[in-house]
């Protein structure tokens, strides 16, 4: 145990609790025995530096009549975590637990979405309101083992009526409160927005200035964690990879990792480079859209084009491999779905090729365009500490210069063989962040050579093979247990946190951590006082996906 | 006369703008039609970012409750004729997200849609062959199923 671990372990000493393990090399669990400390829990990691609290995931027990509480402290330049237990009765009545957000305001919205989602009322919370929901599950708490769904599902076009019912008696509390002659007022941005897709961000403003955002979002709620619990293990893939489109694999990963380590499996070195390459492929293909959708928030679509075209040919690999270009399904727990034909080499070396042929232009023109660089480095300015205060992560959180990216401080799959750095970028404006992404890009193709390299070496001396090794069983019914597990996603941490009952079927429960939700978050903080124009640069530059926003 | 309208509906089908609103995932693939390798523009297609210029509404994938109320006030925005194409599985009844909580089940009901893409996604081509089939259905002046009838018409948003 490193000494900085020793620090956590002491930290917690303090403290009443029924056991603290070493779960994970990085990682501490324990369990308090009494809720009412979690506050004082709470500062004593953020006087050890686990400033950041990954997410806030209740589990229900009905039989029990307890609600598991569920915290993830990280500090993101030590690379330490500490997950913290604890118990509150599940009673709607005496759900409640004191708000940890005015200790670490990365918790914020967490909260907010398991109240809204579980039911847990957090005692001085500065903000209590519904997320994600629609106005017709206000107050009923969907995710609890005894809500009925069929039963409100019944009346769908009743439920859209309500919520046309409160989006305009919200428009005439606006009417009603503003001055008709004064230059205040509430604008709509989104979900019509061409810049916006599916989010709405109630822009409070005077004239041209911004006195306040607040973000409405779940415009793309299919509440992915309830419905995996209603899948097979092997079926809850389908539900986990449209986390986001852009990259689905990696979230995949970071599902079938939490199930193997409760079913105790552990994949070949193959599957394991599988994992990496493919989620390499996939992080370009994110990385691509990314840049372009930065560009396009200004008003110049010319680069969405170019990197639409060489993302066609990665997009070429993935459907080769999988049969789709978007919806792989290509990650199972226990490996990759489909053996390797080496012919794929080849389309990738065409990839490869592309990319190459292509990046220079992309650079000399766009990356390095000082009009965008003297626009984008005025706004949307964080500091590494703010960043990591707010819990940012990926892309964001090291245009900050933050040295922080999963695939190097808690490697999975194939990255403790990778040779990588850290792409950092020092600044921390809008103009970084595009930066940033832009490196990774290439960063990410440097993986992807020594990927290829390394399998096809394999498979020539015979330790590897890719008509067999691709997959081990995984048995059908799982154990009782629970896996927390990491993956440096596309736009940042993905953390899975799984819970599973004893020869289950399927998921008990499955929280996902995803980034786009705490990049929302700071909208308001990053765009107060701001003009309106602003808005679409600094929205682009989060580089958030609504389908992970809302999940 | 005749063949003054005759024209009209010729430069109509030729020139379909699509409003620029993505209620899902399967908007992904709509970028990747507009994109070098299929590029719609050489038929006559381009996105418009305000639905008063629009020709045709896309639903892109699945529609939840929320963003309902949106897309129905985006479609009544756009001037007649209009037309409705339907992306991808979840637009015809949920699709992977079938058992979900806060997904619409029969969207195209509710709406109704002149032609369905299948896939989930679907690709580039199947929406490229999609709107080949709007096209012609302009030419053959066919009303379009939305003007026909749906639950849009009875409901407020």
């Amino acid at each position: 145990m490193s000494k900085s671990m020793e620090g956590v372990a002491k930290a917690l000493e303090s403290f009443e609790t029924e056991y603290v393990e070493n779960y994970k090399p990085t990682w501490f669990k324990a369990k308090l025995k009494s809720p009412d400390e979690i506050v004082a829990v709470a500062e004593a990691m953020k006087a050890e530096g686990l400033r950041t609290l990954s997410t806030v995931s209740p589990t229900d027990w009905p039989e029990e009549g307890i609600m598991e509480m569920n915290y993830f402290f990280e500090d993101l330049e030590t690379k330490r975590n500490c997950w913290v237990k604890c118990e509150i009765p599940r009673d709607p009545e005496r759900c409640e637990i004191d708000s940890i957000t005015p200790v670490v305001p990365s918790a914020e919205w967490h909260e907010r979405e398991a109240y809204s989602m579980f039911g847990v009322r957090f005692r001085n919370h500065p903000d209590l309101r519904y997320l994600i929901l629609s106005p017709d599950y206000y107050g009923k708490f969907p995710f609890r083992a005894d809500f009925d769904m069929a039963a409100h599902e019944k009346e769908q076009l009743e439920h859209v009526k309500e919520i046309v019912r409160d989006f305009k008696a919200e428009q005439e509390a606006n009417d009603a409160e503003l001055d008709p002659e004064g230059s205040e007022m509430v604008l709509n941005w989104g979900p019509t927005h061409p810049a916006s897709g599916p989010i709405r961000l109630k822009v409070r403003c005077d004239g041209e200035d911004i006195l306040g955002v607040d973000p409405e979002i779940g415009y793309v709620w299919r509440a992915l964690e309830n419905l995996v619990t209603r899948k097979d293990f092997v079926g809850a893939i389908v539900a986990v990879e449209r986390l986001c489109f852009m990259d689905n694999i990696n979230s995949m990963t970071g599902y079938c990792m939490a199930v193997e380590e409760i079913a105790g499996v552990e994949i070949t070195p193959f599957a394991k480079w599988m994992r990496t390459l493919l989620g390499e492929i996939a992080r370009i293909s994110s990385h691509m859209m990314g840049t372009g959708n930065f560009y396009n928030t200004m008003g110049l679509h010319t680069i969405m084009l170019w990197n639409l075209d060489v993302r066609e040919y990665f997009l070429d690999v993935l459907e080769s491999y999988s049969g789709a270009r978007i919806a792989t399904a290509a990650i199972e727990p226990g490996g990759v779905r489909y053996p390797l034909d080496m012919k794929l080499m080849d389309e990738l070396q065409r990839a490869l090729d592309k990319f190459d042929a292509t990046i220079g232009d992309i650079e000399t023109v766009f990356a390095k365009n000082p009009t965008m660089r003297h626009r984008a480095r005025k706004i949307g300015k964080i500091s590494a500490q703010e960043a990591i205060d707010w819990g940012l992560s990926g892309p964001v959180l090291r245009a900050s210069g933050v040295r922080s990216d999963v695939r190097l401080d808690e490697p999975y799959a194939a990255y403790d063989q990778v040779e990588m750095d850290y792409v950092t970028v020092p600044g921390g404006t809008a103009a970084d962040r595009f930066q940033t992404i832009f490196e990774e890009l290439k960063q990410s193709v440097k993986i992807i050579k020594q990927a290829k390299k390394r399998i096809e070496e394999g498979v020539a001396s015979g330790e590897f093979d890719p008509s067999k090794d691709h997959m081990v069983k995984v048995p059908k019914k799982l154990p009782a247990g629970e896996a927390v597990s990491r993956v440096e996603w596309a736009r940042g941490e993905v953390l899975m946190h799984l819970v599973t009952k004893e020869k289950a079927k399927s998921p008990y429960r499955l929280k996902m951590r995803a980034p786009s939700f705490n990049h929302t978050m700071v909208l308001d903080r990053l765009l107060r006082g701001k003009t309106l124009s602003d808005i679409p640069l600094v929205f682009g530059s989060m580089y958030v996906c609504q389908g992970d926003l809302d999940r | 006369m005749i063949k003054i309208l005759d024209f009209f509906d010729y430069a109509r089908s030729e020139s379909l703008w699509m409003a620029h609103f993505c209620t899902g995932c399967c908007s992904l693939e709509m970028a990747a039609a507009m994109g070098p390798r299929y590029d719609w523009e050489r038929y006559g297609y381009m996105p418009t970012p305000t639905p008063r210029q629009a020709d045709v509404l896309m639903i892109t994938g699945l529609v939840s409750k929320k963003i309902l109320p949106a897309l129905l006030r985006t479609y009544a925005q756009m001037p007649e004729p209009k037309y409705v194409m339907a992306l991808g599985a979840c637009s015809y009844d949920g699709g992977p997200y079938n058992d979900s909580l806060s997904v619409i089940k029969n969207p195209t009901e509710i709406l109704p849609a002149d032609v369905f893409v299948a896939g989930c996604p679907p690709k580039p081509e199947a929406i490229i062959e999609g709107l080949e089939t709007i096209k012609q259905k302009i030419k053959n002046k066919e009303p379009s199923a939305a003007s026909q009838g749906g639950l849009w018409k009875e409901m407020e948003f």
